[in-house]
């Protein structure tokens, strides 16, 4: 029975993380919007307008819930409801540091692009439920983007774990730092295995995993429906796209959908390509850095660095490139990706033969 | 369903209970959901509550340890053809809509004798199966219970899959995909617009 209120207690630490990262990240994405647009931001409800997303959360949660009149009302009751939980339970398999994962899942990493398609489900019953063009037409196209975008960045997914040759979460982690038990080699050449740091990462240890990367990055940014690929919520063209009747607490489950999304997919690039929990150190000689800084406390620390450092860059790129147009979207998706994803993946296969035997 | 038990290695009976439960739950959920889409009009709506059903069998796959047949299922059935489903169900025009909403109203209707008939053997095929397979059990489970070869929980499914796929059913899987190529090629041509005389 314990077991099971384990289970519980794992899942409520995670919800309590993801809130408090959307707290963080949304107070963050408006510092950095006003960084880049070179003004203040929040300044006024607090130091430095710390507490606005806590007051904006508060009066969130104080508004009444407003169903159109001509909606599906239990389409669009639903609808927050599964998009976030098909984010949530991508968290599920995602490793923290050595041995700490809720689910160590041997199929961790399939689970994980399989759960974030359930998303589009939820999006289109949040279209389709609204009852309102705007709504139909902003879900159709975040569906649109997100099954297009799917195949390079599952492509490119797919040729890092051809070289890792496990779809074990935790054990792509293990096999890029000082724990593997396997040789690693730095750009194929040189063994690092006692070494680790930087130089055992995947994207270092076959280089064309750094290109695999940019694609699943590039790919990662439409999935979440971000800037600049954030034609389905146009608000010039379509008021807010599918969340445009969203009010109170549902929108805020939207919302934090959306935050928790960035956060997973930042964190399954970080741990596919970017060495996971490993520190970027290495050992030098008798001193042993990389020894020093692996463990418990430090991977959750490595984790939870690498990871916000990306979504850091996600909220840059948002602020900084003008957004795509729908074709230019789709040329980009099928014309640029996809090609260079499949030649990633052929340039694994040789690389596993010819360059790992 | 009485393999559940002896996989959990004995001794913790309350756990055991809760995963039967869960079990039943899930086909309880399939089965009822299934029930109501079949009964409904409001076709959107049915198309969401197929999506409940794929999850809830996908979930039973889980149970049949076939834990890669049950991620591919979300994969490809919710992720693509369900939203294929809906974009084409969205797409379409009202008035077809309508005609298909119209239809005969009452559960048991004269027009679909047919398809009463087919559910009808189906399930006592299925009826005559599981009494028979109870009784006599396949020559060929109860060698490879005696020998061991079982899977268990822990064990890698995937790699199975691949090292079969690769060596002993190389020849169906090489022509399924030549199929799905001819079948990617063919939608691809059908989407060409047409050469400007």
């Amino acid at each position: 029975m314990v077991f099971y209120i384990t289970y519980m207690i794992v899942g409520m630490v995670l919800f309590g993380f993801i809130a408090g990262f959307t707290l963080f990240a949304v107070y963050s994405e408006r510092k950095i919007a006003g960084f880049v647009q070179d003004r203040l931001g929040p300044m006024e409800t607090g130091k430095h307008g710390a507490l606005q997303t806590v007051a904006d959360i508060l009066k969130l949660i104080q508004k009444e819930f407003i169903t159109p009149a001509a909606a599906d009302k239990i389409l669009f009751v639903a609808a927050p409801v599964v998009i976030f939980i098909a984010v949530f339970l991508g968290f599920a398999v995602m490793p923290w540091a050595p041995g700490l994962a809720p689910s160590a899942l041997n199929l961790g990493l399939f689970y994980v692009i399989a759960i974030i398609s359930v998303d589009a489900i939820g999006l289109l019953m949040a279209g389709w439920g609204s009852n309102n063009k705007f709504s139909l037409l902003g879900s159709m196209r975040a569906v649109a983007q997100i099954v297009s975008y799917e195949i390079p960045s599952g492509l490119a997914l797919i040729s890092a774990v051809m070289i890792t040759q496990t779809l074990n979460m935790q054990e792509i982690v293990v096999n890029q730092g000082i724990a593997s038990e396997e040789a690693l080699r730095f750009l194929g050449l040189w063994d690092v295995s006692g070494i680790g740091g930087l130089l055992a990462w995947n994207v270092f240890q076959a280089p064309h995993l750094l290109i695999a990367y940019v694609i699943f990055f590039i790919a990662s940014l439409a999935e979440c429906n971000r800037a600049p690929f954030d034609i389905p919520e146009a608000e010039s063209e379509l008021v807010g796209g599918f969340h445009t009747e969203y009010g109170g607490l549902r929108f805020a489950f939207v919302f934090l959908a959306e935050y928790a999304l960035m956060f997973l997919v930042a964190m399954i690039g970080v741990v596919v390509f970017l060495g996971g929990w490993n520190t970027p150190l290495p050992n030098i000689g008798a001193v042993r850095l990389a020894d020093w800084t692996t463990g418990w406390v430090w991977g959750i620390f490595w984790t939870l660095s690498k990871t916000l450092l990306i979504v850091g860059i996600q909220m840059w790129i948002r602020w900084t490139l003008p957004r795509l147009r729908a074709d230019q979207l789709m040329s980009l998706c099928w014309k640029v990706l996809t090609p260079f994803a499949f030649l990633c993946m052929a340039i694994s296969g040789i690389w596993r033969i010819g360059v790992m035997v | 369903m009485d393999q559940i038990p002896s996989r959990k290695g004995g001794g913790k009976k309350e756990i055991m209970d809760i995963t039967a439960w869960v079990f039943y739950g899930f086909a309880a959920i399939a089965i009822g959901s299934a029930l109501l889409l079949v009964s409904m009009r409001n076709v959107a709506r049915s198309l969401f509550l197929f999506f409940i059903v794929l999850f809830s069998v996908a979930g039973l796959y889980v149970f049949a340890l076939a834990d890669f047949v049950a991620i591919t299922q979300i994969l490809v059935y919710v992720g693509g053809v369900l939203v294929l489903m809906l974009f084409a169900f969205m797409l379409s025009n009202k008035e077809l809509l309508n005609d298909l909403q119209m239809g005969t109203s009452h559960f048991f209707a004269l027009p679909v004798w047919q398809s009463v008939i087919l559910a009808a053997s189906f399930l006592s095929i299925l009826i005559y199966a599981s009494l028979h397979l109870g009784t006599h059990e396949p020559a060929w489970i109860l060698s490879s219970r005696e020998s061991g070869a079982i899977l268990t929980p822990t064990d890698q499914t995937v790699q199975h899959l691949g090292v079969q796929i690769m060596t002993r059913y190389l020849l169906p899987f090489e022509i399924i995909s030549v199929l799905l190529m001819m079948a990617l090629i063919g939608a691809a041509h059908l989407t060409r617009k047409e050469a400007n005389p």
